[in-house]
């Protein structure tokens, strides 16, 4: 009777922990015939947005190690890659050196960016995210004064083509035709009509590898400790605000080099918006994929990405063909997308409070159970 | 222990510092246009152009060049090699020729005068800067890329500007 | 002669703590554009006039903070859904025939019960997440704004002059109110000074009808369940030892703020002469958001007064900047400053520590 009862609690919490990916599973399997693509096109469409997406989403992983959960401010990155990708563009440099050269020159505005952030988020201890997330506009607007209004006068750029007409500022799209899928298209395989780019995947497999590496180091632990209990972590001697600020440099810097992988993929970007959706999606994907706030590996990254641009790819066409109107599909997608990152907040939210309760009334209990005995 | 730290980051920061100039050096990528055009007068000297040029790049035919034709290869790097197969006269046995060039770093478009080139003339006389017209600012319109961005806000036609100011 | 000058030195910044450094500089700045406004050859009255319409327009969106600050919500980040509620009404209040002051009076009547809804929901919702609900509240605005925009396509609305002209299908993005309730307040009374030469304009209707709300607003604030609010908000434990029924004053708290949400965006659609739909209503939370802030609120504590001198500083900012800055540096850099300023009010809040619980 009661292994019944514990096995039925397993099944029902293993539903609850995996409800979000087991839903999108459902919706995929429903779009899927609706839309009508071909399996390869499908299949080459999801390659190519992992190959895409996946490194910008693995910066998320290290900020959740360290409990300050999901980092919105990871957009900071994905300008510092902008603005080195704009550099790079100006000095012409192209192909792999070009793409390794604004990687390398978007480690110093990411730095001070994280570092920024970081020290924000230690003044707003349990609101680190809304804080990043107000971040993200803020540092957006600071980001637009560098690129239209210092880019020319004060920091010169040379070339014409990616300046403004005006003089100053740079155009509202930068082209990136010098660097467009370099990195994809290096030992590219091309089989049934799938394009498997192998470079981008190799450089994903090796930040995996990274992060695999890192939880194992003396900081990742301490990280781990910070996460979970920073009081505990402090009375242990580690220097909490400090791993802190560090956890979100390195994010950081990891989400700018995923903007410039990301960009050199699509080939070109709007100078002052490529960066505004890519941390809300970005999240939307590691849930997607059945992380949490407090608790997400690499294989809810990989999942996450299947399921969420499945979907993405699949919303539009499908919702089409149900309703009629391709516009439905559309703000469907952007509802599931926001939907999920809602559902996963309200989620950790109560979870959060039913345990701070819980250790309220152990407390309490502790407590009568010692008046007792005095 | 902490000067061990402290020489470590140095020399990290010496290592990104000359990746970064080595990549400024090997990536800076030039477009060479190849003109067979006759080159008149230079020196007392003109120098008439072939009547075909085959140029071939990294082992594929990149163009065939008539009189007054001009080819385009983007090159990445400060040296460009070329293989070119030359018929100077209509029925005439081509010849071929392997030529290196060594492309100055400032300039991004070169254009190369094959007939003097082949000549042997000094640079000055067969290279010379591409200067590319200024192109007018593009309209406004959505870029023809793959992105897969959620089109929010600017791309429903809803930023008139008119509302109470949103922060994008 | 030493002492008074340290003394002088301590009240400055006392000044500076109480008032805060980012309020004193938004204070200084735009005193700078009042004066630099002649200098830009901006006239003086046509700018107290845009300022004082900008107030009208705005003012009621950002007294829809107040009652959720007050009960320890927050900022309300999820204001859209106040706003869909006000959408709902306005279309509805159209599709119904209503036309001229009266469409305006039934918008807010049809609005009312949405928003009691959307409210009650929402704050049922906020209760089971204390302590998160800024992050929650800014996604369920998103997702609820997104799962709208299905809505107004699917709604099957006939009404000619707000459904999309080609199809007959869904709303429009946009539509004017014209023959509707566009400046039915604003008109009420109206002093216009431009026969006697100065471009001085006053929509005596906006600012009653926003000193009434405000008044209403300050009432509430002092009845039992007012006071019951403010206690829930600075001392939950304190409250709830009282025998203050917690939960109930935050939800009926978050069911105002909704409320007044809807009335606003209604205010604002009849200021502004259009109704915006879809995904207009995703920016709206944080300039309101800003607005108090700016106005001397904080995370957990605001009043009316930071409602008034929020909106008014903060509208000035955006409509003295354009002409003012433009003029002086032919730069239209004005824009980017209104980002950098509002979101960094907002960032520089967050960061402050707040007094109470979290």
């Amino acid at each position: 009777m009661k292994m019944k009862k514990n096995l039925f609690g397993q099944s029902s919490d293993f539903l609850q922990n995996n409800l979000v990916p087991i839903m999108f599973i459902i919706i995929c399997i429903i779009c899927y015939p609706l839309a009508g693509f071909s399996p390869s096109y499908l299949l080459n469409e999801i390659v190519t947005r992992m190959g895409r997406n996946i490194f910008l989403i693995l910066s998320l992983l290290i900020p959740i190690m360290a409990g300050m959960g999901l980092n919105f401010g990871m957009t900071l990155g994905a300008m510092a890659g902008q603005i080195a990708l704009i550099f790079v563009t100006d000095w012409q440099i192209w192909g792999i050196p070009g793409v390794v050269l604004a990687m390398l020159l978007s480690i110093p505005f990411s730095v001070l960016l994280g570092m920024m952030c970081g020290k924000l988020m230690n003044m707003a201890k349990g609101r680190e995210m809304i804080l990043g997330y107000m971040m993200n506009y803020f540092v957006g607007g600071l980001y637009q004064l560098v690129v239209l209004f210092i880019m020319g006068p004060i920091i010169p750029i040379k070339h014409a083509s990616i300046r403004l007409p005006r003089g100053y500022g740079i155009r509202t799209t930068v082209n990136l035709t010098s660097l467009r899928q370099c990195l994809d298209n290096e030992f590219a395989i091309l089989y049934k009509g799938v394009k498997i780019p192998v470079l981008t995947f190799i450089i994903i497999g090796a930040l995996c590898l990274f992060i695999l590496w890192f939880r194992r180091t003396k900081l990742g632990q301490d990280m781990r400790a910070v996460g979970q209990d920073m009081e505990v972590a402090r009375a242990a001697g580690i220097k909490v605000e400090r791993t802190r600020i560090i956890a979100i440099i390195m994010s950081t810097v990891f989400a700018g080099f995923g903007q410039i992988i990301y960009l050199q993929n699509i080939g070109n970007f709007p100078t002052c918006t490529a960066h505004t959706q890519i941390g809300m999606f970005c999240i939307a994907a590691l849930l997607v994929g059945g992380a949490s706030v407090e608790k997400a590996s690499i294989g809810n990254v990989f999942l996450g990405v299947i399921l969420f641009h499945t979907m993405f790819i699949l919303a539009p066409r499908a919702g089409a063909a149900i309703t009629g109107d391709a516009m439905i599909g559309e703000y469907f997608r952007v509802f599931v997308s926001y939907g999920v990152i809602t559902l996963a907040l309200i989620m950790y939210e109560t979870k959060k409070r039913r345990a701070k309760s819980q250790g309220g009334q152990l407390l309490a209990q502790a407590q009568r159970e010692g008046g007792v005995r005095s | 222990m902490k000067k061990r730290q402290l020489l470590m980051q140095l020399a990290a920061l010496a290592v990104c510092i000359a990746l970064g100039a080595v990549m400024m050096i090997i990536g800076r990528g030039h477009t060479v246009y190849l003109d067979n055009k006759t080159l008149e007068d230079y020196q007392g000297q003109t120098y008439k152009a072939a009547h075909k040029i085959v140029v071939t790049v990294d082992g594929k035919e990149l163009t065939k060049l008539g009189p007054r034709e001009r080819g385009m290869s983007p090159c990445i790097g400060q040296s460009f090699k070329m293989s070119l197969e030359i018929t100077q006269e209509k029925g005439g046995e081509p010849e071929t020729r392997v030529i290196q060039l060594d492309l100055p770093y400032g300039m991004d478009g070169i254009i190369v005068n094959l007939p003097a080139l082949l000549a042997g003339l000094p640079e000055e006389a067969w290279m010379s800067e591409f200067i590319p017209a200024p192109e007018p600012e593009e309209p406004d319109e959505e870029v023809p890329g793959e992105g897969d961005e959620f089109d929010i806000g600017g791309d429903l036609g809803l930023d008139d500007g008119l509302d109470i100011g949103g922060e994008m | 002669m030493d002492k008074s000058e340290r003394l002088q030195q301590t009240r400055l910044n006392q000044l500076v703590n109480t008032y805060g450094l980012p309020r004193l500089i938004i204070t200084g700045f735009l005193i700078f554009l009042f004066i630099m406004a002649p200098v830009a050859g901006a006239d003086f009255p046509t700018q107290i006039t845009n300022v004082l319409n900008r107030f009208g327009w705005n003012a009621v969106l950002v007294l829809a903070m107040v009652p959720m600050v007050h009960s320890g919500c927050g900022l309300n980040f999820g204001i859209p859904l106040g706003i869909l509620a006000g959408l709902l009404g306005a279309t509805l209040s159209i599709q119904f025939g209503f036309t001229g002051a009266l469409s305006f009076v039934m918008a807010i009547v049809i609005s009312t019960p949405f928003a009691i809804l959307f409210g009650g929901g929402y704050g049922a919702l906020l209760n089971k997440i204390k302590g998160g609900e800024m992050m929650v509240a800014t996604y369920v605005g998103f997702s609820s704004v997104s799962f709208m925009c299905i809505m107004w396509l699917m709604i099957p609305y006939t009404h000619p002059s707000i459904v999309m002209a080609y199809t007959g299908v869904g709303l429009r993005n946009m539509f004017s109110l014209d023959n509707f309730y566009a400046n039915v307040l604003s008109d009420f009374l109206k002093i216009d000074l431009n026969p006697i030469d100065v471009n001085l304009v006053i929509p005596t209707g906006s600012l009653l009808f926003i000193a009434l709300l405000c008044f209403l607003m300050w009432a509430f604030l002092h009845t039992k369940t007012g006071t019951a609010m403010t206690a829930v908000g600075s001392n939950p434990t304190f409250a709830k030892a009282s025998g203050i029924n917690v939960d109930r004053i935050r939800m009926l708290s978050v069911i105002l703020s909704t409320w007044l949400g809807a009335v606003g965006i209604l205010v604002y659609q009849q200021g502004f002469g259009f109704v915006q739909l879809y995904m207009a209503p995703f920016n709206m939370a944080i300039p309101a958001v800003a607005a108090i802030l700016i106005g001397g609120a904080s995370v957990n504590k605001a009043s009316i007064g930071n409602v008034v001198i929020g909106t008014i500083l903060f509208q000035g900012l955006v409509t003295m900047t354009p002409t003012v800055i433009n003029s002086l540096i032919h730069i239209d850099i004005s824009e980017v400053i209104r980002v950098i300023v509002s979101n960094g009010m907002v960032v520089y809040a967050l960061t402050r520590k707040t007094e109470g619980g979290k």
